[in-house]
């Protein structure tokens, strides 16, 4: 029983890192469920997000968690814009267009990132940032356990929003077949804009999680962004629940991974489960 | 006679232009000339692959850092076993090319968007992987810390600068090729429509695969040249992204699915790369705002305008017929 004692410590954190894994993957799987662009950009207004939360907790003096109040709705509008002056245009030529276009969007936000505040890495202190709890054996920091919350608030939200409002079962009629939406009197152009927007404010919350978590550059976006692609693939392109469990399978394989074969095995371990999914099961564990 | 003429025209133009570049550095030009010229061999031959997969064979892959990344380690490390590094080059394509041939049954059961994001995953598991493994050296080299390239004692920027003259003349050459044989007219059958082509008697698995396997060795070389040039290399530089967006930028910026697109567009990259580098991030600010602006203005890229503007007789009926598809479009 000895080694079970060991694993709680991995089993736990790895639970609740998937939980950041979560909120960074789900704007990325809606924007594809509902539009089928992959937004490579989407790491980087994560890090966007990030950054934000950073100037608003050091010259405002904000908590992180509480400037989503002004960052949500921020980010939500430059969604809707982003989505209609840039991608939408590339949208209607083609997927490889506006994939492209993503990549433009991309190297923007990164470089521009690092104009306005440099290359240094950069971290969010807060009163909780070093606490930690205490159960049984096992620490469990604060920030984690944060993330965690913050990932059934914002999974739980999404679910209800798309199954409960208008708007939500409009963007997931125009996800599954937009024509026939189109027949039913919604307009995909609109729902598109709407769908790039809830995907940007959830990236600002990713934004907040992970500066908490993590430090961060203006370059992070890039490996998060490949997180979350492994997070998409495991769960099923496109499939709420899906990414909700592939981002727990992500976290637990990366911290059991770290565990048995050192920090450098921490992200080999889920990245061949990903790449044995694809081979396997190429829609994901949960895709239809 | 004239036919013959014109026939042969493109390939004795090949010929005076490769024949000119590789007297070059001999003539005393400038000593920057031949570092920008050997980036623009990498470069092209990089894009011109690139092409084939992504404007030709409607693969869209992510992937050109994995074929670069795993043929310059293969290089460098044959180098450490003494193996001279110009058979590293070729066994460094060789080794991108079986690596292509073994990811492509789990990669190809993938279709459009998700191949690409598929492939996107792929180079960053062999950095991870390269993070790990120390083949040679002991635990000193390899891993975080990478390996140098040995055995470069007396190679010349001069060698290099013709190695990547090689590569770019052969990727045209293997383009040319590919685009006037059957192979070509069965891979813009399958881009336009594969279910089509399927039943048209096409095998879509197999030439889908010779496609990719061509663009592996070929990007394979030109990364094992490249790195031979840089004399190091480490996990994150040999899988980074950037050779993914260098490729696509080039091809993008030329014209994507048009044979003399990735040319115009590696001139274009080099010339980035060079005359923005002192300016660092707003080098890659401006290069990330003039793809967006190509994408939306000329989604085929400038040759590809160039293209549409001979077609309609000059710029002006081109934009005329522009606009007036435009109030067509809103009247309907």
């Amino acid at each position: 029983m000895e080694t079970l004692a060991d694993l709680a410590s991995p089993i736990a954190i790895g639970v609740l890192l998937g939980g950041l894994y979560v909120v960074i993957a789900l704007g990325l799987s809606l924007v594809f469920g509902v539009m089928k662009v992959i937004n490579v950009a989407h790491g980087d207004l994560v890090i966007l997000g990030s950054y934000f939360a950073y100037v608003t907790s050091t010259s405002w003096g904000l908590d992180p968690i509480l400037s989503l109040v002004v960052g949500i709705p921020l980010f939500f509008v430059m969604g809707i814009f982003i989505e209609k002056f840039l991608v939408h245009r590339a949208f209607r030529m083609s997927v490889d267009a506006a994939l492209i276009i993503a990549f433009g969007i991309s190297l923007i936000i990164q470089n521009a990132a690092q104009l306005v505040w440099t290359p240094l890495s950069r971290g969010l202190m807060t009163s909780y940032t070093l606490e930690s709890l205490k159960i049984g054996d096992v620490y469990l920091p604060v920030v984690y356990l944060v993330d965690f919350a913050m990932a059934l608030v914002v999974v739980l939200a999404v679910h209800q929003f798309l199954k409960r409002t208008y708007l939500g079962q409009a963007i997931t009629a125009a996800s599954q077949d937009s024509e026939t939406a189109q027949l039913m009197g919604i307009n995909p152009a609109r729902v598109y804009q709407i769908a790039f927007g809830i995907a940007m404010a959830l990236a600002a919350i990713a934004g907040v999680s992970l500066a908490l978590t993590f430090p961060f550059t203006p370059k992070s976006g890039v490996p998060f962004l490949i997180i979350a692609f492994g997070v998409i693939i495991l769960g099923g392109l496109g499939s709420m629940v899906g990414t909700f469990i592939g981002g727990m399978i992500f976290g637990l394989s990366q911290t059991l991974g770290g565990h048995f074969l050192g920090p450098t095995g921490q992200l080999l371990v889920p990245f061949v489960m990903v790449l044995v999914v694809l081979t396997i099961r190429p829609q994901g564990l949960f895709g239809r | 006679m004239q036919n013959t003429v014109r026939r042969y025209m493109p390939l004795i133009s090949l010929g005076v232009v490769t024949i000119v570049l590789a007297v070059l550095p001999k003539m005393g030009v400038p000593r920057v000339w031949p570092l920008y010229l050997f980036h623009f061999f990498v470069f092209l031959a990089m894009a011109n692959m690139w092409n084939l997969l992504a404007g030709y064979s409607g693969l869209l892959a992510l992937c050109p850092a994995a074929f670069i990344g795993l043929a310059a380690y293969t290089m460098t490390i044959l180098t450490w076993v003494d193996v001279p590094f110009y058979v590293g080059i070729i066994a460094g394509g060789a080794a991108a090319a079986l690596f292509a041939a073994i990811i492509s049954p789990s990669v190809f059961r993938m279709k459009g968007v998700y191949f690409a994001i598929g492939t996107l995953v792929v180079p960053e598991i062999l950095r991870l992987v390269f993070l790990r493994w120390r083949p040679v050296g002991g635990e000193l080299h390899g891993g975080g810390a990478g390996y140098m390239v040995k055995g470069m004692a007396g190679v010349t920027m001069e060698h290099t600068y013709w190695l990547g003259l090689a590569i770019g003349v052969a990727s045209v050459i293997v383009m040319g090729i590919i685009l006037r044989s059957k192979l070509g007219l069965g891979l813009a059958a399958i881009r336009d429509n594969d279910a089509t082509a399927a039943s048209s008697g096409i095998d879509v698995f197999r030439l889908k695969l010779y496609s990719f396997v061509i663009a592996a060795f070929i990007m394979g070389v030109a990364g094992a040249i490249f790195y031979s040039y840089q004399g190091y290399i480490e996990p994150s530089a040999g899988f980074n992204i950037k050779w993914l967006m260098m490729a696509l930028l080039a091809t993008v910026i030329g014209g994507k699915g048009i044979e003399g697109g990735p040319l115009v567009g590696a001139i274009i990259v080099v010339i980035f790369h060079f005359q923005l580098a002192r300016y660092g991030e707003l080098n890659l600010l401006i290069q990330g705002i003039v793809l967006v602006i190509i994408m939306l203005a000329a989604p085929q890229g400038i040759m590809g305008l160039v293209r549409d503007v001979r077609k309609a007789g000059g710029l002006g009926a081109l934009l005329r017929s522009a606009s007036r598809g435009r109030i067509r479009a809103r009247q309907l």
